[in-house]
């Protein structure tokens, strides 16, 4: 069983270390190890359209992160006074953001976006002013950090409504039994007891953001972020530059893992 | 107390109002817009003309081979992962000390949460020419193909969906009272025997979410097949990025999501009614 157990684990573990150590290759081919450089590393990081679309997939995860906080927070707070046909009615919504596939929903986002700036566009194009260049809609930042916020919503809600659940109702009722203003029990009850839970949702919305492939794939327009530029490098062939990106890549998601790991632990010691 | 309950109201209305925006804007309309499009024809220079019409739907069988792979592989992939995680997972909940328990949990969630992208891509590098069969060869076994094939398309799946799938068995296998397990032997069961009538009925509802999680994820999977599958194995998913980013036929590529989304539907409810007689799984959690 004990040997099964760490079959399994190198089984996780061992290709994650492979792409690690091949982005350490002193060698020009991909999949010959020549010693052992960080000239790849270099490499990569003087690379423009690496840079540009590192910076993209940072403005994006930020973006999606902050927004998916506030919303799925607000949301979770509001449902838990919510009974009835409306509470089954969001649960369903929520499930539904966090079960469609992400092609789906890529797709969807893609054709249903195309389609109203394409009515839209001329509109404005029409009360526009003469001699000044209209604005013009198009895909790019807002339309994947929307869609990305779907999903990380929803699963900022989940989480939190947990949280909310497991939650001391008592200190509720005595903040308020002791006349505090609704305000002053929120943010001085209600507030301190979810925020690990908001911050845990933080991290994971920047992570999924981050390493999301297929709805930016579909949706950034002209925004390369860097699991759509890995995709494309990795399509012209395997180099060891593409090893060390992808070992960036997951050092920067193991990073803040641990830190969503390390908040929802503190949640459960308390 | 006056007013307190409308402004009650008033209150949950507005912290629902963004979540609300983002359901309708993002969800629902997006998927109108394609059930729309997908009743609609294929304009000359690609992309959507207007009409009702049947054709996209007619038209499906065209494209049958992705939705067979699909239909075959996803289910195969994930019982391959059930039959690898099932283990794990009962080792994880019932044989491993309480202080190592959390840290073994965490170490199998967290590739989950890392890029599928990259982790997949690492299987290119040890299933390609120039790994396992190259490998292969210094030990007299030449000619060994494992790129683009079903089987490397299985592994990609295993290895990506793995986690998902340790979780909720792990978390039913933890609830389960162990004094059931010593009753049992005490009474003369069988380890086989305990385990066939007291575990695994109780772990159920672990594996039913389980292989729900990982077999939605699979029905729209791209990235797997277009990787490991290389072309010749591929899914609905990899399907729908060809009609969609090139051929540009966005009415076909709309019906053939609807259909997509509907077997997805209708298999998890067939589903979740064998199972678990209509209860939903309450243990969907990822972290």
């Amino acid at each position: 069983m004990r040997i099964y157990a760490i079959a399994v684990f190198l089984f996780l573990y061992v290709p994650i270390g492979i792409i690690v150590l091949f982005s350490f290759n002193a060698g020009r081919h991909a999949s010959e190890l020549r010693g052992l450089s960080v000239q790849w590393y270099g490499k990569a990081l003087s690379n423009p359209f690496v840079g540009d679309a590192f910076v993209t997939s940072l403005i994006i995860a930020f973006s999606v992160a902050v927004l998916s906080s506030f919303i799925g927070t607000t949301a979770a707070l509001a449902l838990q006074r919510l009974k009835g046909k409306m509470r089954v009615l969001f649960d369903s919504l929520i499930y539904i953001s966090v079960m469609i596939p992400g092609i789906v929903i890529g797709i969807a986002t893609l054709v249903a976006l195309v389609t109203v700036f394409d009515f839209v566009n001329p509109v404005i194009a029409s009360i526009w002013p003469e001699g000044v260049k209209p604005p013009k809609l198009q895909m790019g930042y807002a339309s994947v950090i929307a869609a990305h916020t779907l999903f990380t919503m929803s699963l900022v809600i989940i989480l939190v409504r947990a949280r909310i659940a497991g939650m001391d109702r008592a200190l509720i009722e005595a903040s308020m039994d002791l006349y505090a203003t609704p305000w002053r029990t929120f943010f001085q009850v209600t507030l301190p007891q979810i925020y690990p839970a908001i911050l845990a949702g933080f991290l994971l919305s920047f992570t999924f953001s981050f390493d999301d492939f297929i709805i930016s794939f579909f949706v950034a327009g002209a925004n390369t972020t860097l699991p759509v530029y890995i995709f494309s490098s990795i399509r012209r062939g395997i180099t060891p530059e593409v090893n060390a990106i992808g070992s960036m890549v997951l050092a920067a998601s193991l990073f803040l893992l641990v830190m969503a790991q390390f908040l929802l632990r503190d949640r459960n010691s308390r | 107390m006056r007013d307190s309950s409308r402004s009650n109201h008033w209150l949950t209305a507005t912290l629902l109002t963004p979540a609300s925006l983002w359901f309708v804007f993002m969800l629902i309309f997006p998927l109108i817009v394609i059930l729309v499009f997908s009743f609609g024809e294929r304009a000359a220079v690609g992309g959507y003309a207007g009409g009702f019409t049947l054709e996209q739907y007619a038209n499906l069988p065209s494209r049958l081979k992705a939705f067979q792979n699909t239909m075959l592989i996803a289910p195969a992939g994930t019982l391959l992962s059930l039959m690898v995680a099932y283990p794990l997972a009962y080792f994880l909940a019932i044989r491993v000390s309480r202080r190592y328990k959390l840290i073994l949990l965490v170490l199998v969630i967290v590739p989950f949460w890392t890029s599928l992208l990259v982790r997949t891509y690492a299987w290119i590098f040890i299933l390609g020419g120039r790994g396992i069969p190259t490998l292969l060869e210094f030990i007299g076994i030449e000619g060994v193909r494992l790129i683009n094939t079903p089987g490397a398309v299985l592994v990609g799946i295993v290895y990506g969906y793995l986690p998902l799938m340790v979780f909720p068995i792990f978390v039913s296998l933890e609830k389960l009272d162990k004094n059931l397990l010593e009753a049992s032997s005490d009474l003369g069961g069988s380890p086989v025997k305990t385990f066939m009538q007291i575990t695994l009925p109780l772990s159920m509802p672990g594996i039913a979410t389980g292989c729900m999680l990982v077999f939605i994820l699979l029905m729209g999977e791209f990235l797997i097949p277009a990787f490991l599958g290389g072309g010749k194995v591929f899914f609905i998913g990899n399907a729908l990025v060809d009609l969609f980013l090139q051929s540009r036929n966005w009415p076909f590529g709309a019906a053939v999501s609807v259909t997509l989304v509907v077997i997805m539907l209708i298999t998890v409810s067939l589903y979740m009614k064998l199972t678990l007689g209509g209860k939903t799984g309450r243990d969907v959690s990822l972290m």
